[in-house]
């Protein structure tokens, strides 16, 4: 991995722990509260549906940038 | 809807033959039989990691967690699925590494070989064993309580599950894991199409998903946000169960043997990308027929137990309360789920045990084929005596595999001898597990889940671990 993908990669997995972070906090899931709706949609459900598509995207980043072209090469 | 079955039926064997003789070769090896030559291509490897992942358990436990549980169901599984597949990239990699320097003969034979100690393998496979026996066991049940649904005073429940065995036994003889992979891509289509018509059907009856969730609110608006009418979806719950999840490619053996027989890296990123898709797809019509259940349902659900409701609620959503054909192609789809998911898991089992053996090749693959009949067996004893929600039940057996994850991690990254007491800790941590489970002690720590806390452990067990093999090294030299 060059210094550029590494980099990136790092980015990316600090944006995937954030998000996965930002779930478990009142900011995704309020106690007992379902509004502001989105199309109708309660809060919680919205914004986890955004956060796991976010997460999908990043991954298929991560394949742009993570070491698979070095086809099974071990790293020392 | 009887004769849709019958003809849906006989295509689903039918395709499952062609795949058993497609994929059977004649002087195979022992290779091909286990891990079908190492050389599943993304599409295929797309189905039969997101078949071995979601089946019985999407199908009949994501609906029902969202009928009682509420929207926080999401959370649970697809956000967990989310992370799991970005941990994919990561841990795939490592792990495809390690394959190549010491061949891949299960995950528990792998990790004797990292440590050197034949112990680590023998804790991996007790998990695997404890964990995944008595989830397959809850599926076989429940393709056959369905099954009894279908056909009223045909064949005993009982007869449903052994028939659903013997396929199952014979096709993976006949195939090995190529013919598991195909049945997987099968159940895998079948799993998305069937969930989405029904999904569709329910979500038509509220005329919308606008309409869907102002209906809920007057019904039962606890379902709206979290932690749920019940109070489970705590962040508490939730970081324990996506600990659980993201583990999953790590500790439960028949999706780690599915990253490694990828044909290359590349195909296992993309197929990582594109099992996420998949969850995404998979996990939403679960919410409109769970919904459709809160909603629809609520009286003729009320003062039944928790398995009644269960299972009256699967019946009338998939079954009576769907055109013929669709019914049909739903029991058809829980039948392939089932059987896929149940196979894969007794498959898994089989490659572990063969890891452990250290004989002639022969013999192991005679002894693996044995282990693989026995295990049918027991999972098929316990399908009629456990009685237990799929989706709980999943939960627990993701959480308890988990606590595998620190010392297979440590096994698979560490470039150094590293002491061998992460070993002790696991099977430790095991057992608390169990009596847990047992209610024999109780199942939270100074107000933390067991399995958290555990969890917890044995990572700064696997730290300290690897902290000190440092040391030695530096002593010794």
């Amino acid at each position: 991995m060059n210094d550029k993908n590494r980099k990136y990669w790092r980015i990316l997995r600090t944006v995937a722990i954030v998000l996965c972070i930002l779930v478990f906090t009142p900011l995704i899931i309020p106690e007992g509260v379902y509004k502001p709706e989105l199309l109708g949609i309660p809060y919680s459900l919205w914004t986890s549906f955004l956060i796991t598509v976010a997460l999908v995207v990043i991954t298929y980043l991560g394949t742009r940038v993570h070491r698979s072209n070095e086809e099974e090469e071990v790293e020392p | 809807m009887k004769t849709w079955i019958l003809i849906l039926g006989i295509i689903y064997v039918g395709l499952l033959v062609t795949a058993s003789l497609r994929s059977y070769k004649k002087g195979r090896s022992v290779e091909d039989f286990m891990l079908a030559g190492s050389n599943i291509g993304i599409i295929l490897g797309v189905l039969t990691y997101a078949a071995a992942l979601f089946s019985t358990f999407t199908f009949l436990g994501m609906p029902d967690f969202f009928r009682r549980h509420g929207i926080g169901a999401w959370i649970f599984l697809a956000v967990s699925d989310g992370a799991m597949v970005f941990f994919i990239l990561w841990f795939g990699y490592h792990i495809r590494n390690k394959v190549k320097q010491l061949g891949f003969r299960g995950v528990a034979g792998m990790i004797s070989n990292c440590y050197g100690n034949r112990w680590a393998g023998y804790t991996i496979f007790l998990t695997a064993f404890l964990f995944l026996i008595p989830y397959v066991g809850i599926q076989i049940q429940g393709i056959a309580i369905f099954m009894g649904a279908a056909f009223p005073n045909f064949i005993p429940s009982w007869g449903w599950a052994v028939s659903i065995v013997v396929v199952m036994l014979i096709y993976s003889e006949i195939g090995g894991l190529k013919a598991i992979v195909y049945s997987d891509a099968i159940q895998g289509v079948l799993l998305l199409t069937v969930l989405w018509i029904i999904g569709y059907n329910c979500l038509s009856e509220f005329g919308g998903i606008a309409a869907m969730f102002d209906k809920i609110e007057v019904d039962h608006v606890a379902l709206l946000s979290t932690p749920g009418p019940e109070g489970l979806f705590t962040p508490q719950f939730f970081i324990a169960s996506m600990i659980a999840i993201v583990m999953i490619p790590v500790t439960q053996p028949q999706l780690t043997t599915r990253l490694v027989v990828m044909k290359s890296m590349k195909s296992m990123h993309l197929m990582a990308v594109a099992v996420g898709a998949f969850a995404i797809l998979v996990i939403t019509p679960t919410i409109f027929i769970g919904m459709y259940g809160a909603s629809f349902l609520k009286d003729s659900l009320d003062g039944m137990s928790v398995a009644q409701q269960a299972g009256s609620f699967f019946e009338e959503v998939f079954l009576y309360r769907q055109p013929g054909f669709v019914a049909a192609l739903a029991l058809v789809g829980l039948i392939a789920a089932g059987l896929s998911t149940t196979n894969a898991q007794i498959f898994a089992l089989g490659s572990e045990l063969r890891g452990l053996l250290n004989m002639d090749e022969n013999k192991v693959m005679r002894i693996t084929k044995i282990g693989i009949f026995i295990f049918a067996v027991i999972a098929l004893a316990f399908s009629e005596v456990i009685k237990d929600q799929i989706a709980l039940l999943a939960r627990v057996s993701f959480a308890g595999t988990a606590l595998m994850g620190p010392m297979i991690l440590l096994g698979i990254l560490s470039d150094r001898k590293v002491p061998t007491f992460i070993i002790w800790a696991s099977f430790a941590g095991l057992m608390i597990f169990l009596l847990s489970l047992g209610g024999v002690i109780a199942n939270r720590v100074i107000g933390v889940r067991l399995d958290l806390f555990l969890f917890l452990c044995l990572s700064l067990v696997a730290i300290l671990s690897y902290l000190l093999g440092k040391k030695e090294l530096q002593l010794a030299r």
